[in-house]
């Protein structure tokens, strides 16, 4: 059993209710035990930094102090979290003034970040720590055959924290390739979704969607699995209006990775929150339940 | 001597006394012990502040000096030069650096100027005890080595040798020219690249005073100015450069194919080139990676690659030959061979092996079908006779190979026909008697006698009978027992007797219900010879699992085909009999357990798991042993019951008996029975001829390794087309072997991992007698007394860049690729073309990549702006109309002539855009970006992003420091700077020397540059050396150590440790001395000398102590 520090991030529990539950149901069956901290915040992400950049560190150090007090690793499934937690850490470990500053914040609140946190994102931790192989023995169900497109989205491989190859990603195309399922070739897997865009210029983000959408049904993907619950959501709440805009007729499923994984595992579709994607995702279990069950990969 | 120092202190101008209290050091130095005289200057080097040191000691009478200014590199030599005008001995001159070490590093002008008094201070307590050294000078080599044939090789080589001296132009590629031999026009002229360099090429050729040493590495550099001592490998070009005339008649001849790196990939050469025809020296090369992996593998050394090769090129009878300069046997082997060269084939790394066996046995078909002429005996010119017993593919191997070599052979074959286990125990249907009947009688043909029915048993006899030497290959005939009860029961046989019988035609009785026990190749032959016998229900029993089967599989799903049924993971306890006859078999069930010493798992019974399985006739197949009573007396028997030899020599216990194949290993392949052959033939010739029997065996040889296999594509293995399964009743051939087209396709497969693939069609068809494929590296030894290295650049290499696409998307090129494309002597004739071969009718050049950039290198590579507005000129030149786009960050054309073609280029209607690309991309957002490449940048000065799709796309790619850079400058001794060039020993007035006196640099591997300032550099380079060789002589450093003989253990570690093999041992004495004509002062024997018997004058431990203790 393998111990975290477990920062759900405020999406999971809200807009990707789909990432929370399938993450909590993957965690036993892969011997992960997740431990949540009470009383954790909001990280601080999107816009806070551009207003004050000192607050908004303050904000996420108080997360990251919480962590600190758990002694595990800090580990986030969510991709702008896992960027805002990182780019922090990494400031308060650089700068010892602003460490001070930060730390005087947070004794309001009696805490105190001593800087010593190791934050990871989730999918990340999947793929070194557990390993696809050891994820694909565990697996109850094949996901042969189902074509899918890995959407890393920007900012799991940006800026480049030593994930994954910024320009050419693979690591999420070989974990989906050692479930049995099959990673197209997706020219779009790395570029903006356009979520941050959705609500001030929908019209650009709608292009952004559209873009992605077409790369991966051009590439004939059933589905497309992302870690990412802005990219998720964006994703699939506008795939209809992305529809409507450019006269297209994509039903494409959009799945979180732990959702994905959680298929290969067996897991009940309700644990994994699928009733909880916007765009059906029946075509993608009707794949499954249709092929010859067997166990492919390392078992 | 009382010491009368004199001290002079210099501001260097504001350099050192901006940041120094200059006169308060000055004030301090007059209070110390000793000095005579302090004093401070604006710049002491000036000719008015080296006046007022010569003043000085000699109104002073100094008999010390001390300057504290700039590094010693700097200056030493201008201060020692002073002392010396003025009668003092320059050793007894001392430099103290407050520049670099003081005032460059130092902010706090307090702390700077104490830490320049406590500098002068040490050099004040040093400098009293200098000694006086004699001055030593050391004679100039006149011979100079270049190393490098570009262009600033060949310019300085030229300048040398014109002025009458000996140069010494190594070169690793195979001609010399380096890029600039690449180019196609020059900027800005537009001169052609060609046909200004080639002329200057002939002229080192044919230059008395340059010896070429192409095709070759510098390996070790030793000595010092003036007297340099360096290897040099020539590696083996197999080709003798004096013999070839460069007819090219060989090239036609060559069936191997490989990418011309002249033309950066974009064009085939041959294994056998000249990489373009003006090469100097104008003679061929051999490309030779190593040994391919499949004739590593094959026992016998059978040259795959070779006949391959030639059957891609329709070749067939030649590739026949290269097979038969090892073996007889391509019909035999091209059926039953075990292919080991197949599990070894490079090939499968990409997709599949290449179908090694069948296109072997595909040349022998050929031979057969368009007839064969008979072979001319071989001249007997070997006066021994040579015996061989059994005519198996060993023995025929054996008397093949001694024939070949003059000895007269006769082949003793207890049965009635030759052949042993090829005739006897492999089915017709895969071996038919005809192709082995081909195979001896070519053998036969040449002049081995063959006496069938003549069994052996006294090899006496055959020794008085003068036969010089025997060689035993008489098989194992005999089968292995179950040792179980009723095994010798009515209706049990055994497979070596079975297919013995069947094959000599002798009729069999078979009941309906037969079970084979094992599961070799001999037990699927039995299998599906007793099914061809009429047998109705035909089992193969075996103990362990399917995967464990020792058969091939191949084997194994015929026999499956045809009706066998496998019984696995069985074994027979005991034979069931009703009056004598069997009637069934009782067996066990097995497991399996851990693996065995063979390293399959070991079958275990499952105990009470018995049963019985009905059977008429049982057919034992679980292995041979040799019949020993069948055998000669006199012989060592191994514990297996084999004949005993020596592994490498195959020596008998009798001297002049060899053994091999069966009889020596038990029952094994074909193959090895044959390497066994042709290793006997060697020892005999070799005992016959009283030469050492092991020496030099086996051969050692190199593999080919890091087989290139990029951009080859996928393509299916030849299936072998098989008799149809409802047809497989009688004995016909069930492998129906390849067709033409499908061998010519199966045989382009081949990677030539080897690249040459020793066909020796080019040593054949060679008139003048150039061709040496035994050739070796040779090292050879140069004495120089100077070195100009012009090792030039490597082109960067754009696929780092991922967004660019190079290596990933068609039609995105390097700027070298493009220059290629538009030679009218390249690979398309000067046609710009893309890979479907149209015209592109837009191409956008991309400046700066690689160059300018943190991630890569942060240096201008000074050439690309200019060769890509050449590029777009020659574009628009050859290609009207085309639309050209340049992007670039800024532009850099400062040469002569150079802003003028910027301007010229601009005119002539080329677009420039401001702005680094952000990507190269394929993914298309309208109809008009289809099947373009669409580079995404952001106009700079229009200030706003565009999407401009591409036809073409060319890649400027920077210049960086060869990959060996960092190698060359430690076996030169030389510095790099921080982007990896050689570093020159000053950017501005030593541009050409480096660190290492004697050693010179010129051209782009000093930094990138054009071709203007590298034959400017080449030639101040040639006139650096030319002013060394006139001097004669040169001074070198007086200090050299010398070792205290009474303290010296004897050790010699200091006599290894010794760059300039300056130390020897005298053996006598048990001490070591040092030759001071040879000894540099580097002082590395001092520090290693555990008995401190070694000291340095200059740098003895008084003076290093004093100057400390000074210090603090």
């Amino acid at each position: 059993m393998k111990q975290y520090c477990y920062y759900p991030g405020c999406s999971s529990e809200a807009t990707a209710k789909g990432l929370g539950l399938s993450i909590e149901a993957i965690a036993g069956p892969l011997e992960i035990e997740l431990v949540e901290p009470k009383g954790w915040v909001c990280c601080g992400a999107v816009h806070y930094g551009s207003l004050d950049s000192t607050e908004a560190i303050v904000v996420a150090a108080y997360s990251l102090a919480l962590a600190e007090a758990t002694g595990l690793d800090m580990v986030t499934p969510c991709t702008g979290c896992y960027v805002t937690f990182t780019r922090a850490a990494k400031k308060l470990k650089e700068d010892a003034v602003l460490m001070q500053q930060v730390n005087r914040g947070l004794a309001a609140a009696g805490l105190e970040y001593k800087g010593s946190v190791r934050v990871r994102m989730l999918t990340e931790v999947l793929i070194n720590d557990i390993a696809p192989q050891s994820i694909a023995s565990k697996m109850k169900r094949s996901l042969n055959g189902l074509k899918v497109a890995p959407y890393y989205g920007c900012q799991l491989v940006r800026p480049n924290f030593g994930f994954d190859d910024p320009e050419a990603p693979q690591k999420l195309d070989n974990l989906i390739n050692s479930l049995g399922a099959e990673a197209v070739p997706f020219p779009m897997k790395n570029r903006c979704c356009g979520s941050s865009l959705v609500i001030p210029e929908e019209k650009i983000a709608l292009d952004f969607v559209y873009k992605v959408l077409k790369s991966a049904a051009d590439n004939n993907a059933q589905c497309i699995v992302t870690p990412c619950p802005l990219c998720q959501v964006n994703l699939d709440a506008y795939q209809g209006k992305a529809n409507s805009k450019f006269k297209t007729k994509y039903k494409l499923p959009v799945l979180f990775v732990s959702q994905l994984i959680g298929l290969a595992l067996g897991l009940d579709k309700k644990a994994l929150g699928l009733h909880t994607n916007i765009v059906s995702p029946k075509s993608v279990l009707k794949h499954i339940a249709t092929k010859k069950q067997g166990v492919a990969g390392g078992a | 001597m009382e010491p009368r120092i004199g001290v002079f202190i210099c501001h260097c101008g504001s350099n050192i006394g901006g940041t120094v209290d200059v006169a308060e050091v000055a004030r301090f130095a007059e209070g110390l012990e000793g000095v005579v005289v302090a004093s401070h200057n604006k710049f002491t080097c000036s000719d008015q502040g080296q006046t007022i040191i010569k003043q000085d000691i000699k109104n002073l009478s100094l008999n010390r000096v001390i300057v504290a200014s700039c590094s010693p590199t700097m200056h030493e030599p201008t201060f020692r030069r002073v002392c010396q005008d003025a009668g003092l001995n320059p050793y007894l001159f001392e430099m103290v650096n407050i520049r670099e070490h003081v005032s460059w590093v130092t902010v706090d002008k307090q702390k700077a100027t104490e830490k320049a008094k406590a500098l002068v201070a040490a050099a004040v307590r040093r400098v009293v005890y200098h000694q006086p050294l004699p001055k030593r000078e050391v004679e100039i080599n006149p011979n100079t080595l270049i190393v490098g044939g570009g262009i600033a090789g060949i310019q300085a080589a030229l300048n040398i040798a014109d002025a009458g001296y000996k140069v010494y132009l190594v070169e690793r590629n195979s001609s010399i020219g380096g890029h600039m031999a690449q180019l196609d026009k020059t900027f800005p002229t537009l001169d052609c690249s060609a046909c200004i360099l080639t002329p200057k090429m002939s002229l080192v050729g044919a230059n008395p005073n340059i010896e070429l040493l192409t095709y070759s590495e510098v390996e070790e550099v030793g000595g010092y100015i003036g007297n340099f001592k360096v290897k040099v490998k020539k590696k083996a070009r197999y080709i003798d450069v004096d013999k070839c005339t460069g007819c090219g008649e060989c090239v036609n001849k060559c069936p191997v194919y490989a990418p011309s790196q002249f033309n950066m990939g974009l064009a085939q050469r041959r294994a056998i080139y000249r990489p373009f025809p003006q090469a100097v020296p104008n003679a061929f090369t051999i490309e030779k990676r190593g040994r391919p992996p499949c004739r590593a593998a094959c026992p016998a050394g059978v040259n795959a690659q070779g006949y391959i090769a030639l059957i891609s090129q329709g070749k067939y009878k030649e590739a026949l030959g290269v097979l038969r300069e090892t073996m007889p046997f391509a019909g035999v082997c091209g059926r039953v061979c075990t292919h080991p060269c197949e599990k070894e084939c490079e090939r499968g790394k990409v997709d599949q092996p290449v179908a090694i066996r069948a296109l072997k046995r595909f040349m022998a078909d050929y031979e057969i079908k368009t007839g064969r002429e008979c072979n001319q005996p071989v001249e007997i010119n070997k006066k021994d006779r040579v015996a061989v017993i059994g005519s198996g593919p060993a023995g025929i191997a054996c008397a093949y190979d001694l024939i070949r070599q003059g000895y007269a052979v006769t082949v003793f074959e207890a049965a009635p026909q030759a052949g042993g286990m090829l005739r006897y125990g492999i089915p017709e249907y895969r071996l038919p008697g005809d192709v082995i009947d081909n195979e001896i009688n070519y053998v036969k043909e040449l002049g081995v006698e063959i006496k069938t029915s003549s069994p052996v048993k006294d090899l006496n006899k055959l020794l008085k009978d003068d036969y010089k030497a025997v060689f035993v290959a008489a098989g194992a005939w005999v089968s292995q027992q179950m040792g179980i009860a009723g095994e010798d029961s009515e209706g049990v046989t055994n497979a070596v007797d079975f297919l013995k019988q069947a094959n000599s035609g002798e009729g069999i009785k078979l009941g309906n219900k037969v079970a084979v026990i094992g599961g070799g190749n001999a037990a699927i032959d039995a299998a599906r010879v007793a099914r061809r016998l009429g047998a109705g229900e035909v089992s193969i029993i075996y103990r362990r699992s399917r995967d464990e089967m020792p058969a091939e599989a191949e084997e194994i799903k015929q026999a499956e085909e045809e009706g066998v049924k496998i019984n696995i993971l069985a074994a027979p306890v005991e034979v069931l009999t009703q009056n004598g006859c069997l009637s069934a078999i009782k067996c066990i069930k097995m497991e399996l357990g851990e693996a065995d010493e063979s390293g399959r798992r070991r079958p275990l019974p499952l105990e009470g798991s018995e049963y019985d399985i009905d059977a008429d006739n049982m057919i034992i197949a679980i292995g041979q042993k040799v019949d020993k009573d069948a055998l000669p007396d006199g012989l060592d028997y191994s514990d297996w019951g084999t004949l005993s030899v020596d592994s490498v020599s195959k020596q008998t216990n009798m001297k002049n008996v060899f053994a091999g194949g069966d009889v020596v290993r038990g029952a094994s392949d074909v193959i090895s029975a044959v390497a066994d052959g042709k290793q006997a033939a060697i020892s005999i010739d070799r005992y016959l001829s009283g030469v050492d029997l092991k020496e030099g065996r086996p051969k050692a040889f190199k593999k080919a390794e890091d087989v290139p296999k990029d951009g080859v594509e996928k393509q299916a293995r030849a299936e072998m087309p098989l008799l149809g399964s409802e047809k497989r009743h009688s004995f016909d051939e069930v492998d129906l072997g390849l067709d033409e087209e499908a061998a010519l396709r199966e045989a382009n497969r081949c990677l030539n991992c080897g690249v040459c693939s020793e066909c020796m069609q080019c040593a054949e068809n060679c008139e003048p007698g150039a061709i040496n494929h035994d050739m070796q590296d040779e090292i050879v030894e140069l004495d120089v007394g100077s070195i100009i290295l012009a090792t030039g650049f490597k082109s960067f290499d754009p696929s780092r860049i991922y967004r660019y696409g190079y290596g990933r998307m068609d039609n995105v090129i390097t700027g070298l690729e493009l220059e290629r494309l538009v030679n009218s002597a390249g690979p398309t004739d000067g046609h710009i073309t893309l890979k479907d071969g149209t015209s592109p009718k837009s191409v956008g050049i991309i400046h700066c990549v690689g160059s300018r950039d943190k991630k890569y290198h942060e240096y201008c590579s000074r050439v690309c702006c200019m060769y890509s507005m050449k590029l777009a000129h020659l574009v628009r030149e050859h290609l009207p109309g085309t639309e050209v786009h340049e992007f670039y960050t800024d532009i850099r054309s400062f040469g002569k002539g150079f802003e003028e073609f910027y301007n010229r280029v601009l005119e002539e209607g080329v677009n420039f855009v401001r702005g680094l690309p952000g990507e190269v991309t394929d993914i298309t957002e309208n109809p008009e970006e289809e099947g373009k490449l669409i580079v995404q940048v952001e106009d700079t000065l229009a200030g706003c992003r565009q999407r401009l799709p591409m036809d073409m796309v060319v890649l400027s790619c920077a210049l960086e420091p060869q990959p060996d850079a960092g190698d060359v400058a430690r076996m030169f001794n030389i510095s790099r700077s921080e982007d990896g060039f050689f570093l020159e020993s000053h950017p501005k007035l030593a541009p050409l020397s480096t660190a290492t006196d004697g050693v010179f640099i010129a051209g782009c591997c000093q930094s990138p540059k054009d071709i203007p300032d590298t034959v400017a550099q080449a030639s101040g380079a040639a006139a650096e050396v030319l002013s060394l060789i006139s001097r004669g002589m040169v001074e070198v450093e007086a200090a050299t150590a010398s070792i205290d003989e009474r303290a010296c253990s004897g050790c010699q570690l200091c006599l290894q440790l010794c760059p300039y093999l300056a130390i020897s041992f005298d053996e006598e004495k048990q001490v070591c001395r040092v030759n001071e004509a040879l000894c540099k002062g580097c002082g590395t024997c001092v520090a290693g000398c555990f008995s401190d018997a070694i000291s340095l004058s200059h740098y003895t431990n008084e003076q290093l102590m004093a100057q400390l203790e000074g210090m603090l």
